[in-house]
């Protein structure tokens, strides 16, 4: 069984057709094999508010219930109560609206103590219709089907993308022209001071995008540009116009060229390390954006506004559609701080005779640990997100990596810091009880400093059973630079098969891990 | 008309039916799908059906018989 609904009405045709159900108001089964669990109770109809107000209170203990009768490890997601419809005798009886509000307090509240149930506000998708469009009365009655069940499809759309957001499974990046994209005007007609991006219309509406494409940034997702411009003359004005809201250093890269963008694309993508399917290109050229379109399916490529007042409603589509989030983790707060702590990197590097030599100059400490509550959701993340470092490239859940720590597997994580600043988690090393190394990954940020050997030896020498480890290296289009990770610190290779590389190790490693790194 | 309903009977139902279709003998159409064959119906052909006539489709030759009342 996948997913198990509890819910108070007929709701069935909301969901995807291999979920499971209970029986209306029905608590009493609460199946164990479910993968996941939703609850999705809304708000009874009756004549008498007192007792509706009562029959909530009651979905709140029901809750409770359910909620300590359910593995740590699995998730429930619950809906809010939404008042859309109530009979009010006298305007001044609060007891219904405030029951309503007490239940969804009670579910975000809840959620600060159970980190497996997480809340999905039910306005979010029944605000934008009327109550007439939101509710067939036909079909309340005939079949106590909460609401038109013609909007199932849609229900479904948004459902799914609230689930993948909770799921992780965000865009990272942000692909952006300049010229009537971010700003209105084009630098080189209108000259560097001749571009709007405040004041009266329309530069209030581009001053708003700006600021919404800074809290984005803010939120972890890397922004950067693609334009046909000068390079040059765009720095200057960057520095340089009082009126922009995004300066050079929201910025993570950008390719500021004549170049075609198809290639300036692929050439961001290959140096921020991300693949091309993590990326959203905005551009209010149509000719570009088909162009990118045809060539690089992998990268979303919305319709952008024809006037430039449907801007800011465009943005919030992106954010919800794309880089939407159910919660942040602080890695991703640091994100952009540390791509640019990485170039900052790049150019101390020159400075030093040999690359030993830069790399004791950089005072790196690595924190190794076993896996807590607080870093779960961390892996998660990382096993979902990262290609290129990833021996096995096996995708997990928050709840599977909750599994997996009660089942005693080893998972460990790593955190690397150095004089620059500190990446946060950036790897892990999943490890099952059998000894046989499920999950070894880092994020390519750490990448090129010798630190996943380091993380691989230190966490061999924590094993008491080294001798039993066995590994294996599943190759997929992006993981071709760790094909050879597992022989360069020293396991015994012993089968190819179908591409799929098997070791083993059959001595105690007593691995030696060179003074450059610190570690606790 | 009749092709379309026979469509629309095969896609709710997951199975491939015909004219003889009905609650009896098709195990797959129970009440959620009946539900979901009218929610189907309504938005093909642009009708409103009402609780008693939903309750009286129990077969295919039901479905046509009520539908041709409607136009």
């Amino acid at each position: 069984m996948q997913v198990y609904v509890f819910r108070n009405n007929t709701i069935e045709s909301f969901f995807s057709h291999d979920y499971s159900f209970s029986g209306y108001n029905d608590i009493s089964v609460i199946p164990q094999e479910a993968m996941r669990y939703v609850w999705c109770y809304q708000l009874p109809i009756e004549a008498n508010a007192c007792r509706v107000a009562q029959m909530i209170e009651q979905y709140e203990k029901n809750l409770d219930y359910v909620l300590n009768r359910i593995s740590e490890s699995k998730l429930l997601i619950a809906f809010t109560i939404e008042n859309r419809w109530c009979l009010k005798y006298v305007e001044a009886d609060d007891r219904l609206s405030k029951a309503i509000n007490h239940y969804n307090d009670f579910l975000y509240d809840k959620c600060g103590t159970n980190k497996n149930l997480k809340i999905i506000d039910i306005a979010e998708f029944s605000t934008s219709y009327s109550i007439e469009q939101l509710i067939d009365w036909k079909y309340f009655f005939a079949y106590q089907v909460p609401y038109n069940p013609k909007l199932a499809k849609d229900f479904q759309i948004w459902f799914e993308r609230k689930i993948s957001q909770i799921d992780l499974q965000r865009k990272k990046c942000l692909v952006l022209d300049l010229d009537n994209t971010i700003w209105s005007g084009i630098v080189e007609e209108d000259g560097m001071e001749g571009i709007v991006c405040s004041g009266d219309y329309p530069g209030n509406v581009f001053h708003l995008w700006q600021e919404m494409l800074l809290e984005l940034s803010k939120k972890g997702v890397m922004l950067v540009i693609c334009s046909k411009n000068d390079e040059q003359e765009i720095m200057q004005l960057f520095e340089k116009n009082p009126n922009l809201v995004l300066r050079k250093e929201h910025f993570v890269a950008w390719r500021i060229n004549w170049n075609d963008k198809v290639s300036n694309i692929k050439q961001l993508a290959k140096d921020l390390n991300i693949g091309l399917e993590s990326m959203v290109f905005v551009d209010d050229n149509p000719t570009e954006r088909e162009w990118v379109k045809q060539q690089l399916p992998q990268v979303e490529v919305p319709d952008f506004p024809q006037y430039a007042y449907l801007i800011p409603d465009f943005g919030r589509q992106i954010i919800e559609k794309y880089f939407s989030v159910y919660q942040l983790t602080d890695e991703d707060l640091l994100k952009t701080k540390q791509y640019k702590d990485n170039v900052v990197r790049q150019q101390e590097l020159t400075k030093f005779k040999d690359f030993g030599d830069y790399l004791r100059s950089l005072n790196f400490h690595l924190t190794i640990e076993r896996a807590n509550e607080y870093s779960v959701s961390r892996i998660a993340q990382m096993t979902q997100k990262t290609n290129q470092f990833n021996l096995t490239t096996h995708r997990f859940s928050e709840s599977d990596i909750k599994q997996f720590i009660a089942q005693g597997w080893y998972i460990y994580t790593l955190a690397v810091a150095d004089k620059f600043g500190d990446s946060g988690i950036t790897g892990c090393m999943i490890i099952k009880p059998n000894y046989e190394i499920d999950t070894m990954l880092l994020s390519c940020r750490i990448l090129g400093k010798g630190i996943e050997k380091a993380f691989f030896c230190y966490v061999m020498n924590q094993l008491q059973e080294s001798e039993n480890i066995t590994a294996v290296y599943v190759p997929t289009e992006k993981n071709k630079q760790v094909e050879n990770f597992y022989e360069s610190v020293g396991m015994e290779l012993y089968e190819t098969k179908d591409g799929i590389k098997y070791y083993r190790n059959a001595k105690k490693m007593q691995l030696e891990i060179s003074d450059i790194y610190s570690i606790n | 008309m009749e092709k379309k309903i026979l469509e629309i009977l095969s896609s709710v139902l997951g199975v491939q039916v015909d004219e003889t279709c009905s609650q009896a003998n098709c195990a797959k159409w129970n009440s959620i799908n009946q539900l979901n064959i009218v929610v189907e119906l309504e938005m093909e052909f642009n009708i409103s059906l009402e609780p008693e006539e939903i309750g009286e489709m129990k077969s295919y030759n039901d479905i046509i018989r009520i539908l041709k009342t409607k136009q």
